[in-house]
């Protein structure tokens, strides 16, 4: 009876050892593969980050170079876990920022310095984070975070604190709602959640221009899960100021087996545009599926998510063609060519929307200290609260981004109260052609024309 | 009408992989009296086969299915041999229960570890060929698929009906102790079936690559599936496994189509709740 157990024991761990020599020998041929070994992926993406560290200070050994105590400036990212590489697309577009003003001189002639904070996709670490940057290592200003609810807790933290704090991608919209009225250390540069939604409608409206064709009925088609809900929401908050019919709302549950009933309730519906938002595998089965059934809507447009993740084109290849999503920034953008060219050069990578929006926080402490002249709290605070920068940064550049002003207002949002939220913030529309993203909203913004209806091959 | 005619075409050819995955369920079941908790990772573990036998050496999808079945088949009979002929002697259900739901865990950790969580696709040149039959569209990798499957079921049936190995497992199913006195090696059979089993999950999702994206849980909802399929189609039973996997996909699209899609799952759960609380019913009056 010993010996059978011990038997039994002993190929339990042979089994095991084979399933972790499977594991080496898979790595080792995945990365030598043609098929986009991740992990290789993630380890080409991490590198330049590193350095980016040098380059900040052969910037600083210019002769411009700025004296005088470092502006600490710290910022809340994932550094490390599942969102690690989201993390280190923000912090190029922070350091990218940071060498270009330390080359110029800095900041009343003080360098800026980047101290940096890990949340690990965790609001309880997020809050010991800031804690940290703030009481030992002393940061003037705040940048944060990748994740809302994080975001939400820094935010708090900062606030007690009276550091100014800046959020360059959070989108929930509950962040500057009445309950956040009295944090007014708290700025929010990117649109909101339904701002990303009433800018998919206003590309609907607008294409007419181009197509000729007015859409006069929508379908959503998403997943069952909270962003589905969402862009449910944000649909019916808007739809009437557009003038559109909402004639069919189609969803699934995430990973779904298949698609089909799906896709032919959307065929049976037969709306002008499909407006969707889905996780990656789900949207290249949706694609897939409408293939399939032989239906082919005149117009999608996606909320992101898996629709603008890179293995959305490489799976679908050409029946990709047509599909439309909301963007932050696209590289073909008229005012980001110019500076996806240098970044590319320092990173090996494009600009995406988060490295824009986090690059674009940086020049606006730089433009609101220099107002203020000082970096004490309170008074950066007054001055972010009265910044207006229209078309271009003073000594800097022009906006990256899709629209021309940024200012920090309170206003309303469909009937909601909402706190020092950039008004002007919008989002871009950029539709596949021919295998890539080209930008094709707004129209000042881009020269790429819309393809109606979209091919989908 | 058209509508209605493509509705059946669409659950016909999703539910025989409901089928297929549950049979493999229901071999085991049979035969063990477990419930293979990570039957829906072995699916994804035959998907990342096919597509590391495609990406690095170049096979066809669909000629990786015998590639795809033997592999399969040993590793099972290697997990069989190695973790749950152990587990069996102790007669304890809960230890069975945590062995293979642990055993899903691992394996589709251990896909992300390797593969990392990018979804990849197989694209072959018929990927994008679809087939019009009057009013109904049918994508070809589906229809291939779905010929296959029927295959596979046939020499399933065929393979446990008139062979001596088949007449064994079902003696073994029949009565485990009665066979081992005429002289079966039951744990042997033991070995086979659970072999047999993963196979035709890793067989399952070999198939499926030609239209589904690959990710390491992709087998979840599947092996969801397969346990409804059992359950209604009788434990232990292949004919009524094979039916009641059609049953299901073309209930979810009927239902979609009838009522709304967003119920197709919730209707699904309650028949399948409903057909629980009958049988329960008929053989408690049988008794």
């Amino acid at each position: 009876m010993k010996a059978r157990k011990v038997t039994s024991m002993l190929c339990a761990l042979a089994l095991s050892v084979v399933a972790l020599a499977g594991c080496a020998s898979g790595a080792i041929n995945s990365a030598q593969g043609q098929a986009a070994a991740p992990a290789e992926q993630e380890r080409t993406e991490a590198a330049p980050a590193e350095e980016a560290a040098p380059a900040e200070e052969t910037a600083a050994a210019d002769e411009n170079a700025p004296e005088g105590d470092p502006i600490r400036l710290g910022t809340i990212y994932a550094m490390s876990g599942g969102n690690a590489a989201i993390g280190a697309n923000i912090l190029r577009g922070i350091d990218f920022a940071v060498a270009e003003i330390n080359a110029k001189g800095g900041v009343l002639g003080r360098p800026l310095e980047v101290v940096r904070g890990d949340h690990a996709g965790d609001p309880a670490t997020g809050k010991s984070e800031a804690e940290r940057l703030i009481t030992q290592e002393h940061v003037d200003l705040m940048m944060g975070c990748h994740m809302s609810t994080v975001t939400e807790v820094v935010a708090q933290v900062c606030q007690q604190y009276g550091v100014p704090m800046i959020t360059a991608i959070s989108t929930l919209d509950r962040l500057t709602d009445a309950d956040h009225e009295d944090m007014d250390y708290f700025f929010r540069l990117c649109p909101l959640n339904s701002v990303y939604v009433e800018d998919m409608l206003k590309y609907l409206k607008d294409s007419t221009e181009q197509t000729g064709e007015e859409i006069k009925t929508i379908a959503i088609f998403t997943d069952r899960a909270a962003i589905g809900q969402e862009l449910i929401r944000c649909v019916n908050l808007f739809k009437d100021e557009y003038g559109l019919e909402l004639v069919a709302e189609v969803d699934y549950t995430s990973n779904a087996t298949d698609l089909s009933a799906q896709v032919l309730a959307l065929k049976d519906a037969n709306p002008d545009a499909i407006l969707c938002d889905s996780y990656i595998g789900d949207a290249t089965l949706f694609v897939q599926t409408l293939k399939a059934q032989n239906y082919s809507p005149k117009m999608i447009v996606a909320k992101a998510n898996g629709f603008t993740d890179p293995s959305f084109i490489t799976n679908l290849g050409s029946i990709a063609n047509g599909v439309a999503s909301v963007v932050e920034f696209n590289p073909d953008l008229t005012n980001g060519v110019e500076i996806n060219e240098e970044f590319n050069k320092e990173f090996g990578v494009d600009m995406n929307g988060h490295s824009a929006e986090s690059y674009t926080v940086v020049w606006i402490f730089k433009t609101a200290i220099e107002a203020a002249g000082s970096v004490e709290g309170e008074a950066v605070k007054e001055a972010l609260t009265n910044l207006d920068i229209q078309g271009e940064f003073p000594g800097g550049r022009k906006i990256v981004l899709p629209y021309d002003r940024i200012k920090f207002e309170n206003y309303e949002l469909a009937g909601e109260p909402h706190y020092r939220d950039n008004t002007y913030a919008s989002v871009a529309i950029a539709q596949i052609q021919d295998g890539a993203w080209k930008t094709v909203w707004p129209f000042n913004f881009t020269e790429t024309k819309i393809a109606y209806p979209a091919p989908l091959e | 009408m058209s509508t209605f005619l493509q509705a059946c075409v669409n659950g016909l050819l999703m539910g025989g992989f409901y089928s297929l995955m549950g049979m493999g369920q229901n071999v085991i079941f049979g035969v063990m009296k477990i419930v293979n908790f990570c039957h829906g990772e072995m699916l994804m573990v035959g998907m990342y086969l096919t597509f590391v036998l495609y990406t690095f050496f170049g096979i066809d999808p669909y000629l990786s299915v015998p590639i795809v079945a033997v592999v399969m088949f040993l590793f099972g009979a290697l997990i069989q041999h190695t973790l749950i002929t152990p587990s069996l002697g102790t007669k304890s259900f809960t230890n069975l229960l945590f062995l293979t739901v642990g055993l899903g865990l691992l394996l589709s950790n251990g896909a992300l570890v390797i593969f990392g969580s990018t979804y990849y696709t197989i694209n072959t040149p018929y990927s994008q060929t679809y087939i019009n039959l009057g009013p109904v569209t049918m994508a070809l990798p589906r229809l291939i698929s779905f010929g296959v499957l029927v295959v596979i079921s046939s020499a399933l049936f065929a393979f446990l009906k008139y062979t001596t190995t088949g007449k064994q497992i079902r003696a073994v199913s029949q009565n485990p102790v009665g066979a081992e006195v005429v002289g079966i090696n039951v744990k042997s059979i033991y070995i086979l079936t659970y072999g047999i089993g993963v196979a035709l999950a890793g067989v399952a999702g070999s198939l499926l690559t030609g239209f589904y994206t690959i990710f390491p849980t992709a087998g979840a909802s599947f092996g969801f599936r397969a346990l409804i399929v059992v359950v209604v189609g009788g434990l232990g039973s292949i004919p009524g496994a094979f039916l009641a996997g059609i049953f299901l996909g073309l209930l979810e699209t009927m239902v979609a189509l009838f009522i709304s899609p967003s119920y197709s799952d919730l209707i699904v759960f309650v028949t399948f709740i409903v057909i629980l609380v009958v049988r329960q019913t008929i053989i408690a009056r049988r008794r």
